[in-house]
């Protein structure tokens, strides 16, 4: 049966980070390193959420000069308000998960 | 620690080509998501980090690849693929009909015979005026291909140019009477003209690689990433195809037949075929890397300035 979109682990652990600060722009590195995700498993994860509308794209000048401008992300209203609702949905089955990976437990 | 260091160095250098490499597979307009991870790619501690980072854009950008191709309309990728095919067939079919016609009217003219080789009444009595329609035929077939943005047949008539150019040097200057193997030797300068070409141009025709000729790198439509070698040594890149060519085309002649090579005009003449034709299919790569170059004139000229520091 084909998984519903936007419902695997690790899209649900990046929402739930944009959800944290729903308004505040991230970077794509700082969303790597909190998520423990690769770089290109988040990358087309943000593209898939981007053309859904969930995601709000803005292109930032970069802090240091001679960098080059930094992509930024957050969520749309209605990206935030879908994210909640698939977090909410995919609950106890993430408790499930959490459960299963912590060590000692069988 | 220096060997450590050395490494980390190594690394961060391979990171940067793989994402050079990478922004060549992705189309200019659909640059934007590879551009985010390169950005992002600074923000790495160290070589090792940097290169497992950008080690995740090649997913990406087999993401970005099939999303591009899910979204183009039929329709437009029909057109997309028949224009050009038009273009070609006219530049190659119509050009030869009309220098076929040329040659036609020449013999009629001159009253002489195209023969394969020497014999009395040939055309070879007159080499000027038919070297002439030969090698004017080969230029202007590219140049009409190159009007016409029909890369393959500009190929093919840098192919015809070269072989053209090289053969009629190497016919007045072996002689016109007594030329040692004449169809040998012409089949294998156009071998070697056909394997300059086609190596020139695997050289010059790898997709997408216009921001490696102008600083085309702004926001959304660019690489924060060095360009290839090969582009940015293109005259040394075609001087490797001829030789690359000629070696080959020589191999090959020296299990058919070692005495062909034993001649030096024809040894030079296959080698001249291989460069000429090498260095003609390169002409066709500069000539068509012209329109991003200019489009590179609304880039931010801060932005342009420190990416020529970065390359630097």
């Amino acid at each position: 049966m084909p998984r519903l979109p936007n419902t695997s682990p690790q899209t649900l652990s990046v929402l739930e980070l944009l959800l944290e600060s729903p308004r505040s722009w991230h970077y794509g590195y700082a969303l790597s390193q909190l998520t423990g995700l690769q770089s290109g498993t988040l990358y087309p994860i943000l593209l898939r959420l981007a053309d859904q509308g969930w995601l709000e794209t803005r292109w930032a000048e970069p802090e240091q000069p001679g960098r080059p401008p930094r992509h930024t992300y957050r969520l749309t209203g209605e990206g935030a308000k879908a994210a909640r609702t698939k977090l909410a949905e995919a609950a106890p089955l993430r408790k499930i998960r959490r459960l299963a990976s912590v060590p000692g437990s069988c | 620690m220096q060997m450590r260091g050395f490494l980390g160095r190594l690394a961060d250098d391979l990171a940067r080509q793989l994402l050079s490499w990478l922004h060549r597979r992705v189309e200019p307009g659909s640059r934007e998501w590879l551009d985010a991870l390169t950005a992002e790619s600074e923000c790495a501690d160290d070589g090792w980090q940097r290169l497992r980072w950008a080690l995740g854009g090649v997913p990406l950008v087999w993401t970005i690849n099939k999303r591009r191709q899910m979204n183009e309309p039929a329709r437009g990728t029909m057109r997309a693929l028949i224009a050009p095919g038009v273009a070609n067939i006219v530049a190659i079919a119509g050009w030869h009909a009309v220098t076929i016609q040329a040659i036609y009217v020449a013999t009629r003219f001159f009253r002489c015979h195209l023969f394969f080789g020497n014999q009395p009444g040939g055309c070879q009595e007159h080499p000027f005026v038919f070297a002439s329609i030969a090698i004017g035929g080969g230029v202007l077939g590219m140049i009409i291909a190159l009007a016409l943005r029909a890369r393959f047949a500009a190929y093919w008539w840098a192919v015809i140019a070269g072989f053209n150019t090289v053969g009629s040097v190497w016919y007045l200057r072996s002689g016109i009477v007594d030329l040692p193997r004449y169809g040998a030797t012409q089949s294998a300068m156009l071998m070697a003209a056909t394997f300059g070409v086609v190596l020139a141009a695997i050289v010059r025709e790898t997709p997408w690689t216009e921001t490696d000729h102008g600083p085309v790198h702004h926001v959304g439509d660019s690489a924060w990433a060095p360009a290839s070698l090969l582009s940015r040594h293109r005259i040394t890149a075609h001087v490797i195809a001829g030789t690359i060519s000629f070696a080959m085309a020589d191999s090959l002649i020296r299990m058919r037949d070692r005495h062909l090579l034993a001649d030096n005009v024809n040894h030079y003449a296959v080698l001249g075929s291989a460069m000429f034709a090498a260095i003609l299919a390169g002409l066709i790569g500069r000539h068509a890397c012209r329109v991003p170059v200019a489009r590179a004139a609304h880039v931010d000229p801060a932005i342009t300035l420190r990416t020529e520091q970065k390359r630097r």
